[in-house]
This record gives structure tokens, sequence and C-alpha cells, in this order.
């Protein structure tokens, strides 16, 4: 016990805390503010470049309060325990991991032996939110490899989704359409045992005005990859099934839903004529065309596809493709920014120019030679290629009067020039055109004077060249035309009269 | 490759495979293509198989002769026929439909929609949710409206900020560390002059 004395007073008085006043001493706590001092250097400060792949989440707390552990032991033994809302905490937990934008650990959690409990939850129909995160797991390991899927498969996974089709919870029934999505854009085999389960009736049951767009947009994807693949292409009945929904579905306005869409009928419209029969008897053409107008490119690219895999097909498709108005866009789409968009139009346009003289007629009425001769000059590779082709099949099926515009335009100038790519096939594709172009000319008599303005253009020089090439058929094609068309003495000074029908440049 | 009978075999040895004989003005040649001597004296070599049709279950096929137009073209039964390789040429191109058209060949570049798709979080884990241990409290502040601390993770570089009354109960040792590094003495202008004791 303390004794007081004078001199203890003051001995006091000198201890830290001891003798001042509390009141003043819990305010000096109070308003004083924690201070950041940086004057040490870390060495965390210098090891910031490292990076975070290296998280290990197995070295989580151990939980308390109730709060997720992150670890796969905590995870196993939440969702193997019997107690729902241990199992609900787990599987959120795993699901969390896998929704990591960073390596999510699918491999451990199939290894975890996790599968088969995640799926047996997918039916307990009156624990929707344990319903709910073990789709939602299982949507993340179906969207990795084959292996991942197959696994996801194997473990009764799609029995289970088609069920979940029907669940009177919106937000389950999205995600289980995103997992069969996934389940089906593995490929060919995948696809068609859905079909198979009659998913395709489950999924276009939900196809209504007021679902949310949300919604729309995974339904719209997951048909989308029930359209997909080939070798073998989806059945022919299911494709009818679900195209009625699809030609619903490219009349919304929303560029997500509208992209999809196209996507759907660009992999039915990629197959043989009686597949593009199916497509176009729909009436969907004019939409498609209208599509390929569309400012998104998300949307326009897939439009434009399915239009390019229509012109391929039979003079009747396309000619449905001419009739809604194809040859009026193809133009801006020939001088669009993106060289794939030009390829993908110089390749419709080449499959139109294959066509007999009356479509060859409406492409030069339509003005589309300008822009393929622009595409010949200035495009990228892959498009001088395409475009390469559609003068070729233009002067094959143009009558000599078609074939004069053609040179007129000055494709086959662009072409000549083309003659120095090391691609022996597009040499072989030029050489035919030039070859078709003499053919043209001997009709009319005015072989010589297309000698001379192909002599003119550089265009002899370039063949004879060609007579070294390297590649057998280039060299052998060269020559033959050397030899038809330029050999006969020396060419004489032409005098250039303005025939009507003659090649007056 | 040209039509009916059986092929002579070619003077210049080439046992295997037949080779072309040039008598006219043809210089062409290909691997596949034989010329043989006819009752006529003109040779007729095909130079492209178009169609094909079935006539009383026969199959006949529409040749392009090499060196004539197209006018001149003629149906040919199958049996006739010793062009394989045209033939095949021709059958193949059926799968892709017409004369001059081509199939989109391969994917659209990588612009294709993606074939699975993985759904990710809404909100980022973190703090303690994503599951590491505390090493040390690197700062605090309270500009949020509570006090929070930023928590210097072990095993990771990215720290981040954690609520104080979370950490006082995980973590309460790195807290209090936390406090005691930062721990002054001040002396106040009170009756007591006292040196400060700083640590």
């Amino acid at each position: 016990m303390p004794t007081t004395s004078i001199g203890g007073d003051e001995r006091i008085s000198k201890f830290k805390n001891k003798g001042k006043d509390l009141a003043k001493l819990r305010e000096k706590r109070i308003t004083e503010c924690v201070e950041l001092r940086k004057a040490q250097k870390e060495n965390f400060f210098k090891r910031r470049n490292i990076s975070l792949s290296s998280l290990p989440e197995d070295e989580a707390l151990s939980p308390e309060n109730g709060t997720v552990s992150f670890r796969i032991e905590d995870i196993i033994r939440d969702v193997n325990c019997d107690d729902r809302q241990a199992q609900t905490r787990g599987c959120q937990a795993a699901r969390k991991l896998l929704s990591k934008d960073h390596d999510p650990p699918m491999k451990k959690i199939v290894d975890a032996g996790l599968l088969s409990r995640f799926v047996s939850f997918l039916s307990l129909d009156d624990e929707p939110t344990l319903q709910f995160e073990a789709a939602w797991a299982l949507t993340n390991i179906a969207s990795g490899t084959s292996w991942h899927t197959q696994q996801v498969v194997n473990h009764g996974a799609i029995p289970a989704f088609i069920n979940l089709l029907t669940s009177p919870m919106l937000h389950i029934v999205e995600q289980a359409v995103w997992a069969l999505g996934n389940i089906a854009g593995d490929g060919a085999a995948y696809r068609d045992v859905l079909i198979e389960c009659n998913v395709i009736p489950a999924l276009l049951a939900h196809i209504s005005p007021d679902a949310p767009v949300g919604f729309l947009r995974n339904l719209t994807w997951t048909l989308s990859n029930l359209c997909r693949n080939k070798n073998p292409c989806p059945p022919m009945s299911a494709v009818n099934q679900m195209l009625p929904s699809l030609m619903q579905l490219l009349h919304l306005s929303d560029k997500d839903i509208l992209s999809d869409a196209c996507w759907a009928i660009s992999y039915l419209s990629d197959g043989s004529d009686d597949r593009i029969d199916v497509v176009v008897k729909t009436g969907i053409v004019p939409r498609l065309v209208e599509l390929m107008n569309n400012k998104e490119l998300c949307v326009m690219t897939p439009a434009l596809r399915s239009i390019g895999n229509i012109v391929s097909g039979s003079d009747l498709h396309t000619q449905m493709a001419i009739d809604a108005g194809v040859l009026s866009v193809l133009p801006n789409l020939l001088r669009h920014p993106k060289p794939t968009v030009q390829k993908e139009a110089a390749w419709a346009l080449s499959n139109i120019a294959a066509g007999p003289c009356k479509q060859i007629q409406q492409l030069i009425t339509c003005g589309l030679l300008p822009p393929l001769v622009e595409v010949l000059k200035n495009g990228d590779l892959k498009s001088q290629r395409e475009a390469v082709w559609a003068v070729t099949n233009f002067t094959s099926g143009g009558n000599v009067e078609q074939v004069v515009q053609l040179v007129k335009s000055g494709a086959l100038e662009a072409i000549i020039n083309l003659l120095k790519v090391k691609d022996a096939k597009i040499i072989l594709v030029i050489l035919e055109a030039v070859n078709n172009m003499f053919l043209a000319a001997e009709k009319l008599g005015e072989t010589e004077r297309l000698c001379l303005f192909v002599e003119q253009l550089g265009g002899l020089e370039q063949i004879e060249m060609l007579q070294n090439h390297a590649n057998e058929m280039v060299y052998q094609a060269a020559h033959n035309l050397i030899e038809k068309y330029f050999s006969d003495g020396d060419l004489e000074e032409v005098q250039v009269d303005a025939m009507q029908n003659g090649f007056v440049f | 490759m040209s039509m009916s009978q059986p092929t002579e075999p070619a003077t210049d040895g080439a046992a295997a495979t037949e080779e072309a004989k040039i008598t006219t003005a043809e210089t062409e040649k290909k691997a596949d293509e034989v010329v043989e001597e006819e009752e006529e004296e003109e040779e007729y070599v095909v130079e492209k198989v178009l169609n094909r049709r079935v006539v009383k279950g026969k199959v006949e096929y529409l040749l392009k002769w090499k060196g004539f137009s197209n006018e001149d073209n003629t149906w040919e039964p199958e049996e006739n026929l010793d062009c394989p390789d045209l033939i095949a040429e021709y059958l193949q191109k059926q799968k892709s439909a017409h004369e001059g058209k081509r199939k989109a060949v391969g994917d659209a570049d990588g612009d294709e929609s993606k074939s699975k798709k993985k759904k990710d979080d809404n909100e980022k884990l973190r703090g303690f949710a994503r599951g590491l241990e505390p090493e040390r409290i690197i700062g605090a502040t309270d500009s949020t409206g509570e006090l929070m601390f930023l928590m210097k993770w072990k095993h990771s570089d990215e720290a981040d900020l954690v609520p104080a009354k979370e950490a006082n109960v995980k973590c309460p040792q790195v807290v209090i560390s936390f406090y005691e590094e930062r721990l002054t003495w001040h002396s106040y202008p009170s009756e007591d002059e006292k040196k400060e004791e700083k640590n």
C-alpha cells in the first residue's frame, strides 16, 4: 500500500502516468491520431512486381465466427456433412474459388471428389440457395477443357440440369441454361446427347416477351451452341425445332441476343444445300441483310457470315439474298476499316460472281465493280485473295460484254499487279482469269488488242517471269498463255479505235 | 484422261503410271492423263467433269473436252471413263455444291462466339475473404467512416483494407504490434515539466 509523504508525492509525479489527471490522459489517448510511418524501407516495397498467382488458398485461417473458409479441407468437410447450412457454406466457398479471375482450382475440386455431391444438390428443390451454388460451381468447372466438362457430365449432371429447367426460380433456370450451354459447346457428341434428352423444347418454353434480357442472352447463347459444330451437323429435327425461335430472337434489339442468334444461323447455314434451304425457307434472309448493316460489329460479323454461307448455296439461294438487297450493303462492307470484314465481304462477292449471267449483271448494275477493284488494290492479302476469286469466277460465268466491263473497271490491271504474290494458288487463279478474258476477246476478235493492253500493264513481263516459277502448274499455265496468245511474231502497234464492244481503254 | 478403249501401254516404259503421248500441239502434261490412239485420228482428252446424272439406272457424267468449247460437252456413261481423279474432284465439289462456289474456310478469324463461358464473381474477394494469413498492419485510415487497417498478408504483395473490428478479433496480436510500434509519449506544458520520453 503506497504511503504518501511529501517526498513520495514528488517522486510519484515523476512517473509516466501516475499522478496525472486521468481525464487528461484519456483525452490525450483519444485525440491522438495513429501515425503512418514510412521511415524504414520494408522489404515488401521492393517486391511489388511479384505476381499474385502464388496465392495459396489453403493458408486461410480456420473458420471463426461462421465466416467462410477457403481451405479445400474445410470445403470438403462442409460439403460432405449432412447439415444443410454447412453444405451451403462449403458449396459457396467452392463457387467463389471457382469464380476467381486467376487460376480457379477446377482440378483440385474435381480431384477432391466433390462433383457427385454438387450434382446431388441440384435436385434439392427445397434448398434453392444450395441448388444455385452447386449449379454455379458446376457451370464453371464445365467451362474448362474437354476433360473438365467430361467430369461434370460423368457425374450425372445432364439429367439434373435438364430437370432444373423447370425450376420456379428464374435465376436457377438461368444457371442451368448456362451450364447446359457449356456442355453443348464442348462438341457435337455432348450436343447430340443433350438433344436426345429433349433439352430443346424445355429451353424454348422459356422464350417469352417478359423474359429478362440477361436471361434471354444466356438462352440464345446456349441455343447457338446446340446449332454449332459439324461432323456431324445437328440433327435436322433439332434444327427445325429451333429455327422458329431463332427467328423470334432475331427480331429483338439487344445486341448480345442478336449476335448469338446470328451465330446460330451462321452455323446452321454452314453446310450442304439442304441445310441452307431449311434456313432460307424461314424467310430470315431480309432480316439478315438488315443486320449486316448493324453498327455493332458483334452483330454484323455473324450476319455477314450467314449471308456468305447462303450465297455459297444454289443459284436460288443466292437470288434470295440479292432480292433481299445484299448488293446494296456489300459495297460498304468491302470498304470497311476492319480487314476481316472486307475479306468476308469479298468472299461473299466471289460466290455471287460464281452464279449465272443474270446475277453477274446485277453485280455490275449495283456498282460492285469499283469496290472490288479497290480491294484488289488496297486490301490486305486475305481480302485480295478473295477478290481475285471474285474476278476469276466473274470471267468464268460472265458473257463477253460483262467481261469487257470487268476489264474496263480496272480489274485486269489490279490482278496483274498481284502476280507477284508468293501464293502459287492465287497466281493460278489470276492466270485462269486472264485466260478467260482472252477467250472472251477471241469471240470479239480482239485478242491482239488485249495482248497489247496486257503488255502495257506490265503483265507480259510478269507472265514471262512466271515461266520460271518453282510451282509446276504455275509455269505451265504461264507458258500456255504465252504460247497461245503472245507468240505470233512481234506484236504490231494497233490503232485503238472507239469500237462499242471492243476493249477500249 | 481419255475415254473408252483400254489403254495401250506407253512405249517409253512407264508401266505403273500411264503417261501422256503427245501427238498434237498440246504441251500440257498431267500425271494421271492418258492419251491413247483410237479409230479416229483426233484424241479426246477430258478436261473436267461437270455434272452427273442417272439414266435408266446408269450413272453418266457430263464432260468438258480439252480444246473444245462448252457447246461440245457430252454425257458419257460412267463405265466408259477412266478418269477417277476428275470424277472424285467433281464429287468433292458437290459437297460444297456449285461450280465456282466456295464454302467458308475455318473460323471467322477468332471473332466467333465463345464455345464455353465461365461465370465470374460479381464482387472480388477482398480482405479476410481472400483466406490469407495476416503478416502485419502497415497503415490505418478512418476516411471511410470506420477505422480500417491496411493489411499486409503473408505470401502476397497485394495489401488491402480490413475493418479494425474484424482484425481485432481475428488477429489481435497483429493489431497490438501495430499499435505498440507507434506508441509515442508527449509531454504537455502542464504544471509538470518533464522531459519527453520517446520509445
